[in-house]
């Protein structure tokens, strides 16, 4: 089965100034962003039992 | 009690741990309303990432290199190990963000942010000894760049990257003995102390303002406005 990605070549790299950083990294701190609020806003299911509290 | 057990150093120690950790606390089947939030999933996702972790790599550590390395199985076991370290920080991050932002230090809770934050760290060299165990090329290449990252800033002394049998011990032994270690003194602490509540934000937008000569005056130590939740929690 092929990979989903291809990988045989070079990284691609986001250089700006001092910040250098490989692709793949940026994209997993975006994700971990994005589920960070999402996990703020994002409603949770609640059971029909009542609520619980200690 | 009677005076034989007052003496005895077990029932001692089980007295203490007893009286600090009632069943009924170490394992609750009530959770106070708060936690029924995401936010709030991402420690125990981080335990079950570690859970993964340990197992997968019991299997590897079984199997050996030629296994993981030459075979459709050992392929399966190496990423399935690889991927539960990616998730472990993935999850863990996401914790000590949601930790560091509610201020989970509260309510006399430094223990339990310091062994996370400690857990934190300890983690990481061991994830880089795993990488640097690979027994292949791109272990190599990883222990030669971490060697220079190490002699730069005056460890290189003790420890060495090249060394695959003293980066395996660390890797296999040492450093998860140390994870574990940390991750379960965290959990019993939070079992100890209950789960942080978060800010109580609605207090703080009805509290009627006051002006900040009058706080002043009733106390120059202290800053003008409301106390943060921070004071105002009560301590457990």
């Amino acid at each position: 089965m092929a990979a989903v990605f291809n990988l045989n070549h070079h990284a691609s790299y986001v250089h700006w100034h001092f910040f250098q950083m490989a692709v793949p990294n940026v994209i997993v701190i975006i994700v971990m962003l994005a589920v960070f609020v999402a996990a703020i806003f994002a409603p949770f299911p609640r059971h029909g039992g009542g609520d619980s509290s200690s | 009690m009677s005076v034989s057990e007052d003496r005895s150093w077990t029932a001692r120690i089980r007295g203490r741990a007893v009286g600090a950790l009632p069943p009924e606390r170490l394992l609750p089947d009530k959770q106070p309303s708060y936690v029924a939030s995401w936010i709030y999933i991402f420690g125990v996702l981080s335990l079950a990432s570690l859970v993964m972790l340990i197992a997968t790599g019991c299997i590897l550590a079984l199997k050996g290199p030629g296994w993981w390395h030459f075979t459709g199985v050992g392929h399966f076991f190496n990423s399935m190990h690889l991927w539960s370290v990616e998730l472990f920080f993935f999850f863990m991050v996401i914790h000590l963000w949601g930790k560091y932002w509610m201020a989970a230090w509260r309510g006399g809770r430094a223990r339990v942010w310091m062994t996370g934050a400690v857990t934190f760290l300890v983690a990481i060299p061991c994830a880089l000894t795993g990488y640097v165990s690979q027994q292949n090329f791109d272990a190599q290449w990883i222990s030669t760049q971490a060697k220079d990252a190490m002699n730069s800033v005056g460890v290189g002394a003790f420890f060495n990257l090249l060394n695959f049998g003293q980066m395996y011990s660390y890797h296999v032994l040492l450093l998860p003995v140390a994870v574990v270690g940390l991750v379960i003194a965290h959990v019993l602490l939070v079992r100890r102390h209950g789960v942080v509540p978060p800010f109580e934000l609605r207090e703080i937008a009805e509290r009627p303002a006051q002006p900040p000569e009058q706080a002043q005056q009733a106390d120059p130590a202290q800053p003008a406005g409301p106390v943060p939740p921070a004071q105002r929690e009560p301590q457990t």
